[in-house]
């Protein structure tokens, strides 16, 4: 059995796609932490543009979607993520076309289930994120998704406020997104200091009494509130913070 | 600028408005402007209550002139009354909205001058909201009853979606408990948007050229405040959705708060609104005409769902087999719902499904192993009888989490929902 260690980048994954698809007896991952036994080998993968490159022309021309999967299959906290998306790739192969329609197919299954994860917590968060106002107009968003979206959060906030400067801070993964008005930049970001705005707390304030208000104090359903916006996210919720 | 005390006594004041709904409008953002909608909707938060956030619901006023009998904000009640100009709305909605707080307005008023005076400042706010402040995102206008067309046709350039509640079943109701309005002003404006929409669609009309509510019409009505029954209450539903084109009809169930001698003492109870909305999406999604539901005297059984119900009565028509049975019988098995039959549709193009096929896709079987067949083989009870029973058993579990739900007498207050 052989792994082959990527780093987590779809580029990355692509090359090891290239590499391992003769491979019987494979796995591809980028956890580091891999247990091994007697005749296991490792092989860190080298991204290689051009393998990379003819892997995915393939692939679309098989399946035009098949790479937005994989792109969101990527950005997943699942452990076998990337083992995962080979084995659909090599399913779409085998049916020379699209597949994701096979909705009774285990590996479609477990492709659909990760994704549909990824693509639930974009969604959530579309709602869920919160921004400050810093003394400059700057709007800042930290949060801490279980996937790594930020890239994604970023281009709907990019459409929505087209006139507005934003970071949104993946505080978990130490990425930021920054969007200054015309293009987005993933960087690296540790901590940030932010000077609010004279009016942030005037308007948080504003937004918890709303908050308080808008509920129907005399039909509690604490259940169904968590079910939809779970506990972990409410550290970054002003109507959430135990002041 | 706004205080803490107004906002809370305008947001009491609209909060029993149901609809929260902010999907259906894809309108983009403009250069320098704040916002655009996504046609699916979005969540902002959620409170206590499990209800969600989405819009920021407030009204202008809560000063009315009306004295609608159910109402909290009716003229005759004792309650703390506040305003707030146009410019405070923007503001507010501005700052809210570039938090990601919200994902617009959902701007209503009580009647506090004339209609027509009370439906111009609504229109002045959402102009302002859209030209001054160069707002992109979601709103939802309350239309005022027996206000001008013009200002209301004005007003509806300029939002997604506006709803004109018809607030009681029948005419004779209305006359009873909301003396000042009368089925016109509220069907007449309706009608007239429809007709508008239609128009805009004809004509290809496009957002920001002039084209009405994007995101449609809805309504609401008070069940059980009135004598109609679910069977008279389900043919006006099928009648806004299908003569008016309406996006929602939202129920809002009665419980006695106000004391008058006009209105019931017993509350209509959150299952009868449940099972509305039932029928309501059978209606909608499933292909079921009101007739094959619900007599045109009779109410909705409480035992079963809709669906249950129905199949019961048609027991000759299952089992249907899972692998060719066609959507529209598919849609009417119950347990199975839209999204189920969609999957099942697309999974068996590549090979017949089993009962396991069918539980590793995630398909609740619970009550749909009575009605299907899987490749030939029945997994359900044989008898009617017996399948009666465990659909009453579910039944009554799912009644019991209901009733749990809301479980508090001061649920009354929704009953008021939003009138206004």
């Amino acid at each position: 059995m052989t792994y082959y260690i990527v780093d987590g980048t779809e580029e990355s994954f692509y090359t090891a796609v290239f590499e391992a698809y003769n491979d019987r007896d494979c796995i591809i991952t980028s956890e580091r932490s891999v247990q091994l036994g007697l005749g296991f080998e490792v092989k860190d993968v080298a991204t290689d543009g051009q393998k990379a490159a003819r892997v995915r022309a393939k692939l679309n021309e098989l399946d035009g979607g098949a790479e937005e999967d994989i792109s969101l299959l990527l950005r997943s906290n699942h452990a076998l993520k990337e083992n995962v998306a080979f084995e659909y790739i090599k399913l779409i192969v085998a049916h020379k076309g699209a597949v994701r329609a096979m909705l009774a197919n285990p590996v479609v299954i477990e492709m659909t289930e990760i994704r549909t994860r990824v693509f639930y917590e974009v969604h959530r968060l579309k709602g869920l994120l919160r921004f400050m106002e810093n003394a400059d107009g700057v709007l800042y968003a930290p949060y801490s998704p279980d996937n790594d979206i930020t890239d994604i959060l970023a281009r709907h906030f990019a459409a929505r406020f087209s006139s507005k400067k934003f970071v949104i801070h993946d505080v978990k993964r130490k990425r930021a997104a920054l969007f200054d008005g015309n293009e987005i930049v993933i960087t690296y970001a540790d901590s940030a200091d932010i000077y609010l705005s004279e009016y942030e707390a005037y308007f948080e304030n504003l937004w918890r009494q709303y908050y308080n208000s808008v509920n129907i104090a005399s039909r509690p359903h604490i259940k169904q509130m968590k079910g939809y916006m779970p506990v972990r996210y409410w550290k970054f919720l002003p109507e959430k913070k135990v002041k | 600028m706004l205080d803490a005390e107004r906002l809370t006594i305008l947001t009491e004041s609209a909060k029993y408005d149901v609809s929260c709904s902010s999907s259906g409008s894809k309108r983009e953002n403009t250069k320098g402007g704040l916002g655009n909608s996504s046609v699916g909707g979005i969540c902002h938060s959620f409170t206590p209550d499990g209800r969600c956030i989405s819009l920021l619901k407030i009204l202008m006023s809560n000063e009315c002139l009306y004295d609608c009998e159910y109402c909290p904000n009716r003229r005759s009640a004792d309650v703390r009354r506040a305003s707030v100009t146009p410019d405070e709305i923007c503001n507010l909605t501005i700052n809210f909205y570039m938090r990601n707080y919200i994902e617009g307005l959902f701007l209503s008023s009580a009647v506090f001058d004339t209609p027509n005076r009370t439906m111009e400042l609504l229109c002045e706010t959402v102009v302002k909201l859209r030209k001054v402040y160069n707002f992109n995102g979601y709103i939802h206008l309350k239309g005022i009853p027996h206000a001008d067309d013009e200002i209301i046709m004005r007003a509806a350039k300029y939002v997604d979606r506006m709803s004109f509640n018809v607030e009681l079943p029948s005419e004779k109701s209305l006359k009873l408990l909301a003396p000042q309005k009368t089925k016109e002003s509220l069907l007449l404006p309706m009608k007239k948007l429809s007709t508008a929409q239609i128009y805009d669609k004809e004509n290809k009309v496009r957002r920001g050229k002039g084209m009405v509510i994007p995101a449609g019409q809805t309504t609401q009505m008070i069940i059980g405040a009135s004598p109609e029954s679910d069977g008279q209450i389900l043919r006006l539903t099928e009648a806004l959705y299908r003569k008016i084109g309406l996006k929602r009809v939202y129920y809002s169930s009665y419980v006695p708060v106000v004391e008058s001698p006009k209105l019931p003492t017993v509350g209509a109870g959150l299952l009868r609104e449940h099972r509305l909305y039932q029928a309501d999406w059978l209606i909608r999604f499933y292909g079921f005409d009101v007739g094959e539901i619900c007599g045109e005297g009779d109410n909705l059984p409480l035992d079963f769902d809709p669906k249950c119900a129905w199949a019961m009565r048609n027991m000759h028509l299952f089992p249907v087999e899972i692998n060719t049975a066609p959507l529209e019988t598919l849609l009417r098995v119950p347990g199975i719902g839209a999204k189920s039959a969609y999957r099942i549709i697309q999974a068996r193009r590549f090979g017949a499904l089993d009962f396991d096929n069918l539980a590793k896709m995630r398909i609740i079987l619970k009550r749909a192993k009575h009605f299907i067949t899987c490749k030939g083989k029945f997994y359900g009870l044989e008898s009617g009888n017996a399948v009666k029973a465990a659909l009453l058993l579910d039944g009554i579990r799912e009644n019991e989490q209901q009733l749990s739900m809301f479980s508090s007498p001061s649920v009354a207050l929704s009953a008021l929902t939003g009138e206004i």
